[in-house]
């Protein structure tokens, strides 16, 4: 099996010393920078992308140093669900539901731990789909001309609704505004300079890690100047991590299913691990029926969700590795973290760079390890860091976000920019519209347009050629069904709601 | 501030120094390029110029400390043109790679100014064009191929990593004019732009173009595991080994060739002792048998034209460049 | 406040982003019209603004007609420390070169700590503490040079 040995080979590269070592410090950066409240993933991944690329480590160790940290706050984020009731981010919404009740009756340590048990398995189970499966997709992937990747693009846009949990219109509208936004700069075809109102800063486009950090980072730093600042942190019992690892064993079966649930719902492009935690709790709840005390403290209801949505998180690699669709917000921002190193994930990426692939799924998985090693020990002490008064903590992560992004190209206007997406990234959330696809947009809008251009350049300007193969015909079809599935999904969601 | 200070001296220095008639160039060590902007993203022809041009002054120590790379990516090398004239014309640290490609831009009138805006380093090597089809492609000959595109230009899509009107397709076009293709169905040749020669050739390989113009050295790969049918390779002389074998576009008849050379710029205020002395490095550089390795691993031959000899050179290019331009309708 | 209150509160809010988008969408379709098409472009550089810029433009006015959800707007009190946080950064920003990192950095940790809740006694000690961490950990751990104060340097 040649996978197994481009497997083997990644592991062996993730298993050297220094990068066992950069797992654990950003295993533990990112468990810091989760367990802060409203820091989850995506935020903590951006604000520590620009820090990454002045290490001058190499693409490898970068890439390892930060799927830790993106473990690291996905981990994180648990401590503040479980412990305080506020997610980190949307797939960790579900975890609140029993969580909260359970760290309440002083059970907080065992909630902890099971959720580390849950969310490695998960990830195992997912690390294991995707070797199986993903190598299918790249047999097909030499079939896709410039006219199946901008309906493949089509397809992601389409889907965008899976990927944030808010209105149909409103993730549109965002999608919309990145897509345009892309547009700003030179236009490499042509060499023609779009909106950039004789602003020299711009002919470069919008630098997107600016454009990130400013939306995610500096948008939460002003939220919280009106929602948390003069909250007082409840101080709780904690407890050990431990007997949470051996009820884990009693939930196996849960876990088990939360896991596969997980992993099939985060390979369909767009639907996310927001949709993963999401099915594999409400049918853990049915299959227990009224056996179980979901919503009250149910150790299942916290081992359900971790496994689904951490399998989810690792499914959704998948479509953004082989046809570099991203699943789910923190996908989006690990597409952002490959971009930045020059790998453009494609349906050849696979085929052509199999060591940083395999050497991905490999620190994926060794991150897991490492969490699961990690808490045992430190869930008190990681637990403590949310009682360190917030008039630290806020100013040391908007100072190390603007020092990172100055050093990115010594450039003020870089600053200027962004806290102009940092006051966008506030009025969007106050509007309840997703952040995400404004990123999305951003990040995929150039290689939409440019495979649109190409298509036409082969066709000599006839629009049908976008729709002349089977293969976009059968994209375009999936992308209508998912569209259509996802608006039931929401319309379900509304009505529970009420 | 350290830089400003650093170069008053510097210029005080030089002025003393011509004040005292001295004719002779400063050695090299005196004046140390540290820096050298690739007009691009990392990864493509360009940022490899820099990169292995910039570790290479290191390991021969002809700069005190390291040559920083800056990535400055736009308008295929109009943006860092732009820079350079307007902020930093007068910088003797400081170096720009170009090729064949950015000199096309410049006789087209993209950049925001012409070849006298800056003064011209040297060239250290080229790479040479190449027209390839798949192994499976009904082309066997570089002649089928253009039959049928003289036959009905419509009917072939061509691709290559410039826009339509740059380099790799001015390459194309001007064979497809040697077989006979009359100036106004040019514009029926379909020209499709990707974001490198592999992209391009992968495209190709997937059925959705039928020919590719690019450059060896960023497809070398390809053409030795035998993926793709090399119909020509676009240098006056079959080139050395492992390629010694693939055909030239001469020798089947079209007196044809498109080579792609790799060189630097700097600012067009730099003085002539500084000049000099930038020239001098390169040439220690490009003397060197660590220069001549990292080329043919990358598919380039070491070739020089430095100084005068080079800025004359890029002044013809771009006078070719025009006429050929203006002939195929690229600009009017 | 009524929650009919609040409710008619968000649908204005919504509102007037559906026409700054609109507006938005109308600009860029417009503007896309002075972009030129190149040599041999079957697709020139205004198109893919243009396809981006109609849907948004509907979905905008789709957004005035039928507003949806919004959160509660901040009160002064909160509406100004934002403000306040802006312009600091801003400032910093600013000044960064000109004053060099380490004394513009210093006032901006002690003054975003003040703006953050922070009294007087706390913000200093640990402001300075932090902006200089950030030289150290910039500077010279991770080797990336910053702007020096002018005058300092040699």
């Amino acid at each position: 099996m040649e996978i197994l040995d481009f497997l083997a080979h990644g592991f062996a590269v993730a298993l050297q010393p220094e990068h066992l070592l950069l797992a654990l410090i950003g295993c533990t950066i990112g468990t810091l920078i989760g367990a802060l409240p409203g820091l989850g993933p995506v935020n903590g991944v951006a604000l520590l992308i620009p820090l990454a690329f002045n290490f001058g480590l190499a693409p490898t160790a970068a890439l390892i140093l930060l799927v830790s940290v993106y473990y690291g706050c996905m981990y994180g984020g648990r401590i503040s669900s479980i412990v305080l009731n506020i997610p980190g981010d949307e797939p960790a919404m579900m975890t609140t539901l029993d969580g909260y009740p359970m760290a309440r009756a002083g059970r907080g340590g065992e909630a902890l731990g099971l959720s580390a048990v849950a969310s490695f398995v998960g990830a195992t189970v997912a690390t294991i789909g995707l070797t199986l499966f993903a190598p299918l997709l790249v047999q097909v992937a030499i079939r896709f001309g410039p006219a199946e990747y901008f309906a493949l693009f089509v397809l992601a846009f389409a889907t965008i609704g899976g990927v944030t949990s808010g209105s149909f219109t409103k993730s549109f509208i965002a999608a919309c505004l990145g897509l345009l936004l892309g547009t700003v700069g030179i236009d490499p075809v042509s060499s023609v300079a779009r909106y950039t109102f004789g602003w020299y800063e711009l002919y470069d486009g919008i630098d997107y890690i600016v454009a990130l950090v400013g939306l995610f980072a500096v948008s939460e730093c002003l939220l919280f100047l009106e929602r948390d600042r003069d909250k007082a942190t409840a101080s709780l019992r904690i407890g050990s991590a431990i007997p949470g690892m051996r009820r884990s064993l009693a939930c196996a079966s849960t876990i088990g299913r939360g896991s596969v649930i997980g992993f099939i719902s985060g390979v369909l492009p767009g639907a996310g691990a927001s949709l993963g935690s999401f099915l594999s709790y409400v049918l853990e709840k049915r299959w227990w029926g009224a056996k179980g005390k979901f919503g009250e403290g149910d150790p299942r209801g916290v081992a359900a969700p971790e496994a689904g949505n951490n399998a989810a998180a690792g499914g959704a690699l998948i479509p953004m590795l082989s046809l570099g669709i991203p699943g789910s917000g923190t996908t989006a921002i690990l597409l952002a973290l490959l971009l930045s190193m020059n790998i453009t994930p494609g349906p050849l990426l696979f085929e052509q760079q199999p060591d940083m692939v395999w050497g991905l799924v490999a620190a994926l998985f060794i991150g897991n390890v490492m969490l699961l090693v990690l808490n045992i020990p430190l869930v008190g002490l990681f637990a403590k860091v949310l009682q360190a008064p917030s008039w630290f903590l806020m100013p040391v992560v908007t100072l190390v976000a603007f020092v990172g992004i100055y050093s990115l190209n010594n450039s003020p206007f870089d600053l200027y920019m962004m806290l102009a997406f940092g006051v966008l990234g506030y009025v969007l959330r106050k509007l309840d519209i997703p952040t995400v696809p404004v990123v999305l947009g951003l990040l995929l809008g150039g290689q939409m347009e440019f495979n649109l251009r190409r298509a036409m350049s082969i066709s000599s300007g006839d629009w049908s050629i976008l729709w002349s193969s089977g293969i976009s015909i059968g994209i375009y079809l999936f992308a209508v069904t998912l569209l259509i599935a996802g608006l039931v999904y929401a319309l379900l969601i509304s009505k529970r709601l009420k | 501030m350290p830089i400003s200070t650093h170069k008053t001296l510097r210029s005080l220095g030089a002025s003393a120094l011509l004040g005292l008639g001295l004719a002779v160039s400063l050695p090299s060590q005196a004046l140390p390029i540290d820096e050298c902007i690739a007009p691009a993203d990392p990864g493509g022809g360009w940022d490899f110029t820099c990169r292995s041009v910039g570790k290479l002054m290191r390991e021969l120590e002809l700069v005190d400390g390291s040559v920083q790379v800056t990535n400055m990516p736009g308008g295929v090398g109009a943006v860092a043109f732009s820079n350079v004239a307007g902020k930093r014309a007068d910088d003797s640290n400081l170096m720009v790679a170009t090729s064949t490609v950015g000199v096309t831009q410049i006789a087209q009138g993209r950049y925001p100014g012409g070849a006298d805006t800056m003064r011209w380093l040297a060239m250290l090597g080229t790479d040479v064009g190449v027209i390839l089809v798949d192994d499976e492609s009904p082309y066997e000959t570089l002649d089928q191929l253009l039959e049928a595109i003289v036959d009905d230009p419509a009917s072939v899509a061509m691709a290559g990593s410039s826009g339509a009107g740059g380099w790799d397709h001015i390459r194309a076009l001007r064979l497809a004019k040697a077989a006979g293709l009359p100036g106004n169905q040019i514009g029926a040749l379909r020209w499709v732009q990707f974001d490198g020669g592999g992209p391009a050739v992968t495209q190709m390989m997937g059925g959705h173009v039928d020919a590719v113009s690019t450059d060896l050295g960023e497809i070398a790969g390809f053409i030795e595991s035998g993926d793709v049918r090399v119909l020509a390779v676009l240098s006056e002389e079959p080139l050395p080994e492992p390629f010694e074998d693939l055909p030239t576009a001469v020798s089947q008849g079209y007196d044809v060739t498109g080579y792609n050379w790799r060189g630097f710029y700097t600012g067009g205020e730099v003085s002539d002792e500084d000049y000099a002395t930038m020239v001098d490095t390169l040439k220690t550089l490009y003397e060197s048998d660590e220069w001549k390795d990292v080329a043919a691993q990358n598919g380039l031959v070491p070739l020089w034209r430095g100084g005068e000899e080079f800025n004359d050179f890029v002044r013809e290019s771009i006078d070719d460049v025009e006429a050929i331009s203006r002939e195929i309708g690229v600009i009017q | 406040m009524s929650a009919e209150a609040l409710s008619d509160h968000a649908a204005l809010g919504d509102r007037i982003a559906g026409a700054v988008l609109a507006a938005l969408a109308l600009g860029a379709w417009w503007h896309a019209g002075s972009f030129v098409t190149g040599f041999m472009q079957p697709v020139g550089p205004g198109v893919f603004p243009r396809l981006v810029s109609v849907p948004l433009g509907l979905l905008a006015l789709y957004l005035i007609v039928r507003p949806g959800l919004n959160h509660r707007w901040p009160g002064a009190a909160a509406l100004c420390r934002q403000l306040g946080v802006l312009l600091l950064l801003g400032a910093y920003a600013a000044f960064l070169e000109p004053w060099g990192f380490v004394p513009s950095t210093l006032v901006a940790t002690v003054v975003l700590m003040r703006l953050f809740g922070a009294r007087w006694r706390q913000a200093l000690p640990y402001g300075v503490l932090l902006g200089l961490s950030l030289y150290v950990l910039f500077e010279f751990a991770l080797g990336i040079p910053l702007p020096d104060m002018p005058g300092l340097s040699v």
